[in-house]
């Protein structure tokens, strides 16, 4: 498990690993009972603090999104996706009245949402 | 807590005009990369040479609760010049306690430094990472770098911060400084910003990071809140229609203001510059 980190960003270190551990869910690449790195090599593997990785992985075993198993590690469970889905759909949401403010017509996005669909 | 650091106060100059150092308290838990932050003058290294006793502090306590001696790596760092490589090595081992030699030529040899090259004639780079190698070859809980990378080329800069930063994983706990704030948000998880001897924020970087935010006031339209805010946050910019402050998030969002994130930089701009009027207020109370 690699990702990088961009130290110089706004979003604070701990939280960007948050993320990406819980983007390598949604997309497949960690499934459910998968370790994953200690607390230590994801430190040495992404040069990050111990104490910084520590503490995205104490939250996000209070989200439940993984879970440590005594003396061998963290293991995930897994993601809420519906929950993942439904901000993103708000996120979209927003997107969606921005554009429509900028007067960007529902054919034109229609379009859009079916080229990005047929792409994947 | 392996250091700690209460009010400490280290006045300079004809009846103490010059305050290096006045009233600073922070703590170092072991496995910290804490930095302290500030401009060039703020009192870092005064700092540190009282922490280590290289200078008298006027008052406050200084507790470290370490067994070995405490590592450091000065500001202008130097050696023996007319030394080889090699013979400063051996030196290194007869009078520092607890030196590993073998790692310390582990370093070396990782670092790319000529053995039989004198002292005198490596590179500034070199240099710092062969007074890197015999420092981080000291058996030692709290290794302090003052300006370690300073004058360095971002290439040997970022070997060096690499290494700074592995010691944790060794069990070792890192007291440095700097004034480059890139630099400080790459390495440390804790910081501490001084300005004029003073410490105005401590905590973890991403705390302090997501902390602040900038609040966009028009001008023309509220300006009562502008005057609230010309007293409370500090004033970035002022564009043509609108006053651009900085401030602490929680009161940005009590005020339900629309705010903006913004980078570690522009946080401590207002931190520091903002600081410079209320400082010399409240010298003057005094």
């Amino acid at each position: 498990m690699w990702f990088t980190i961009d130290f110089h960003s706004h979003t604070p270190v701990y939280v960007q690993i948050k993320d990406s551990i819980k983007a390598l869910i949604l997309k497949g690449k960690l499934k459910t009972g998968d370790y994953i790195p200690s607390i230590r090599n994801l430190a040495k593997d992404i040069g990050v603090n111990i104490n910084t990785v520590a503490r995205a992985y104490r939250e996000l075993e209070l989200d439940g999104v993984i879970k440590s198993e005594r003396g061998e590690g963290y293991v995930v469970v897994g993601v809420e996706s519906e929950k993942i889905k439904e901000g993103l759909k708000v996120e979209m949401m927003k997107l969606l009245n921005k554009c429509k403010i900028s007067g960007i017509s529902e054919d034109d996005l229609i379009e859009l949402v079916r080229k990005i669909y047929k792409d994947l | 807590m392996i250091l700690k650091v209460e009010n400490l106060r280290k006045y300079f100059g004809k009846k103490n005009i010059i305050r290096a150092v006045d009233g600073a308290s922070f703590e170092i838990e072991r496995g910290d990369v804490f930095a302290l932050l500030g401009l060039n003058g703020a009192g870092k290294t005064t700092t540190i040479k009282c922490i280590l006793d290289l200078c008298k502090r006027d008052t406050g306590e200084i507790i470290y609760n370490g067994r070995d001696k405490i590592a450091y790596v000065p500001e202008g760092k130097e050696l023996y010049g007319s030394y080889k490589v090699k013979k400063m090595i051996e030196v290194a081992k007869h009078i520092t306690e607890g030196f590993d030699i073998d790692k310390c030529l582990e370093f070396i040899s990782e670092f790319g430094i000529p053995l039989d090259e004198k002292v005198s004639s490596l590179s500034n780079g070199q240099a710092t990472q062969l007074y890197l190698a015999l420092v981080l070859s000291q058996r030692a809980e709290l290794y302090i770098f003052d300006e370690p990378t300073w004058g360095l080329d971002p290439v040997i800069r970022n070997k060096i911060l690499d290494t700074i930063k592995s010691i944790p994983l060794n069990g070792g706990t890192v007291f440095y400084t700097s004034h480059i704030l890139g630099e400080v948000e790459r390495v440390a998880d804790k910081i501490a910003i001084m300005h004029k001897g003073k410490i105005l924020e401590i905590g973890f970087l991403d705390d302090i990071k997501g902390s602040y935010c900038a609040v966009s006031i028009e001008k023309m339209q509220s300006k009562s809140r502008s005057e609230e805010l010309g007293t409370y946050g500090y004033l970035y910019k002022s564009t043509e229609s609108e006053d651009i402050y900085i401030v602490k998030k929680d009161y940005a969002q009590e005020r339900n203001l629309d705010f903006q994130p913004i980078p570690f930089e522009l946080t401590f701009e207002a931190l520091v510059l903002g600081q410079k009027d209320q400082g010399e207020e409240s010298n003057e109370v005094r």
